[in-house]
């Protein structure tokens, strides 16, 4: 770009300055209650999905809008950017951002943002579509997407109309350092970067994107089996209230059992126990556990059907391995009339 | 599986004595009051009851053979049905009978429990008799003060969990039978768990039980079970999927259990536990028993009907080659393994057997 038009362009746009944060001012009440209504809707949607969102966002999810100055200097100052219309085309006005542990609970989060009528979504900065594009760079790592209303929406006393955009970032924790890293220490910085603090930034996101993948195997490798591949425990919870009319509670004690009995959890488990809760013989027992509720907490729990199964099908295996105190095991054999001496 | 959702509704305690020194009957001792246990004590007399008769124990089915008005059967039929007062008193007539029964000095006395209740849907009901032997044990103490665990010397205790201590016997309702039915074999299903039943020629010692006081006696079609047992356990090992040389030891297994063992009692269990080593396998085999319509308790052996096929081993191969031993002499004097034969053509060795037999030839056809 030579540098007359540049002299032209800068002249053009100092006209509109004046304009441009009259407008501001109107409108900022606007995109405040655009940004809120942005985070509100997503904390909603987070909590709906069982998440809790003290633990599962890492920072307290809020909004801002930019600041006057930066605003200005964005539109009018920065040699990078040169707008043609600085007002409309500055998407990130105001701004949202969710920041979380894992690359696994941002695509928790993208997926809710695809898929909310509310707005309609531009996906514009994604770090899986950078690594793809630019895969020996390593620079700043991100999800953003611009949202702007899908209709008009009356919200916080004033109207949002449907051209107001937002910039919801979405981070991991350790993306998230970096970024405030580079962007205060760097942007910011006093004198002219040296080519080694880029190269030790450069290295920091190599190190931290390594780092986020290990984060994500731990945590798959912690939480992830055959319980989980098999939608194990949601299968039971809906089998034991169908049977009961009674909504199953879910214990800790649970987890320990079927992670004892683990070989046996497969596609074809759900199938054996809906067969024996489907058998004449036992129908007087399924039958029985409302009446039982109140004698031991593991009536209320859908994985006392799987520990008859057990005491019928696999007693000496439940026997000999069962994590939990014995005596816990004879009122149900009790009631199977299954004999626990060897 | 007999008794399903059981519950016990009525408890009451006897106590019988052994014969005096001159052989003559000491009259048993008579409660009138129900004993009436908390939830966890009569939970706890639950799994007693359960594991003296339940699935995987070692009662046997009896069938009914005294069915005269003096006799327990009629007293047991008529009692169910009984209200509370008759009832205590009609359960003194069955220990006056257990009294009378123990004819030999030999024989201890012992608190007679009888109970009755409900089981199943639609719900039938169950009677029950408990010979408890009484032992002498002990009871901790804490001393509140100093924290300090002593222990009380109990002179007479019984009921403890294990199952050998007592003598068990119930006459459970059976779901369909005709209301006027004369043999009370098809009203009443009875179970019976005595330890002295299933020790080697124990069924003299166990008599007085289970067919002096109960009236009862071995079910005819006990030779009929044992070679069920027999096939379906043949067939289990055969279909299992490992090498036949493996598949020898478990054969050996079940001749030796069912011949060579000299206990009077048969169970799925019992040989699950005995001889198969792989514990998920003892399960496989227990619930494919029961599917094939075995009892899930032990019966009583009977080998009438395999008589000829317990006699001698064979162990076929595929050039019409064979070996036959006598069954109690194949583990003891003939061992075998597998072993790679010749190479094919592809180089895979052919499977062979070596086959040891610890004796020499002694003469030839």
């Amino acid at each position: 770009m030579d540098s007359s038009y540049n002299q032209r362009f800068n002249r053009w746009a100092r006209m509109n300055q004046e304009e441009f944060k009259e407008k501001w001012n109107q409108e900022k009440a606007i995109h405040e209650a655009w940004g809120k209504l942005i985070v509100n809707k997503l904390s909603e949607s987070l909590a709906d999905e069982g998440k809790d969102l003290d633990s599962f966002l890492k920072l307290p999810a809020k909004h801002r809008l930019k600041d006057d100055k930066s605003l200005i200097d964005k539109a009018f100052y920065r040699a990078d950017k040169q707008y043609r219309d600085p007002y409309s085309e500055i998407e990130d006005k105001v701004g949202a951002r969710l920041v979380v542990l894992l690359i696994e609970d941002i695509k928790d989060i993208c997926k809710i943002v695809e898929s909310c009528e509310l707005w309609t979504f531009d996906p514009c900065k994604h770090f899986d579509n950078d690594r793809h594009e630019s895969p020996l760079l390593f620079t700043y790592q991100s999800v953003h997407y611009i949202l702007r209303p899908s209709e008009e929406i009356e919200y916080d006393g004033v109207t949002i109309g449907t051209e107001f955009p937002c910039e919801l970032q979405i981070r991991t924790l350790l993306q998230h350092a970096h970024a405030e890293l580079t962007h205060d220490a760097i942007y910011k910085a006093q004198k002219t970067v040296q080519p080694e603090v880029s190269r030790t930034v450069a290295k920091c996101m190599a190190l931290i994107e390594t780092t986020d993948t290990f984060f994500s195997e731990v945590t798959q490798k912690l939480n992830y089996g055959p319980l989980q591949e098999h939608r194990i425990n949601d299968k039971m919870n809906s089998l034991y209230s169908n049977l009961t009319g009674i909504q199953p509670i879910n214990c800790k004690s649970s987890l320990t059992i079927w992670d004892q009995f683990e070989q046996f959890l497969d596609d074809s488990l759900i199938d054996k126990i809906k067969a024996f809760t489907e058998d004449d013989n036992y129908k007087v027992v399924i039958d029985n556990i409302p009446q039982r509720l109140n004698t031991n907490i593991i009536y209320e729990q859908s994985i006392i059907l799987f520990v008859y199964w057990m005491l019928l099908f696999k007693k000496r295996r439940l026997l000999r391995d069962w994590p939990l105190d014995k005596n816990l095991l004879e009122p149900l054999a009790n009631d199977l009339g299954v004999t626990l001496e060897g | 599986m007999h008794l399903l959702n059981f519950n016990v509704d009525r408890i009451i305690i006897h106590q019988v004595f052994q014969r005096d020194l001159d052989g003559s009957k000491v009259p048993p001792t008579q409660s009138h009051e129900f004993t009436r246990f908390d939830s966890s004590a009569l939970e706890a007399f639950r799994t007693r009851v359960k594991d003296a008769i339940g699935d995987g124990s070692k009662a046997v089915q009896m069938e009914i053979v005294d069915q005269g008005d003096h006799d327990l059967p009629t007293l047991v039929n008529n009692m169910v049905d009984q209200n509370d007062d008759d009832f205590a008193v009609s359960s003194y007539d069955a220990a006056k009978l257990l009294n009378d029964v123990q004819n030999s000095k030999s024989i201890p006395g012992g608190i007679v429990v009888v109970f009755s209740g409900t089981h199943g849907s639609p719900s039938k009901k169950f009677w029950g008799v408990m010979k408890a032997d009484i032992y002498s044990g002990y009871k901790k103490e804490v001393n509140p003060r100093t924290n300090e665990i002593s222990l009380e010397f109990i002179k007479e205790l019984l009921l403890t969990p294990a199952s050998r201590l007592y003598k068990t016997a119930v006459f459970i309702e059976k779901a369909n039978y005709e209301a006027d039915c004369s043999d009370l074999n098809d009203k009443w299903f009875v179970l019976v768990s005595d330890s002295q039943i299933n020790k080697a020629d124990g069924k003299a010692a166990a008599k007085y039980f289970y067919s002096g006081f109960l009236g009862c006696g071995y079910p005819e079609t006990s030779a009929r079970t044992t070679k069920k047992f027999y096939e379906h356990a043949h067939k289990f090992i055969e279909d299992l999927d490992m090498p036949e040389t493996s598949k020898v030891n478990l054969y050996n297994a079940l001749t030796t259990y069912l011949k060579v063992d000299q206990a009077s009692t048969v169970s799925s269990s019992e040989f699950a536990e005995r001889y198969i080593d792989n514990i998920d396998v003892q399960d496989e085999f227990t619930c494919y028993m029961r599917e094939q319509g075995l009892p899930g308790n032990a019966f009583t052996k009977d080998l009438e009907h395999i008589q000829t096929k317990l006699k001698f081993r064979k162990i076929k191969f595929r050039r019409n080659i064979q070996i036959q031993a006598p069954a109690d002499k194949f583990e003891q004097f003939i061992t075998m393994k597998p072993i790679n034969g010749n190479e094919d053509e592809n180089g895979v060795p052919e499977k062979w057997t070596q086959v040891t037999i610890k004796d020499s030839i002694v003469g030839q056809e």
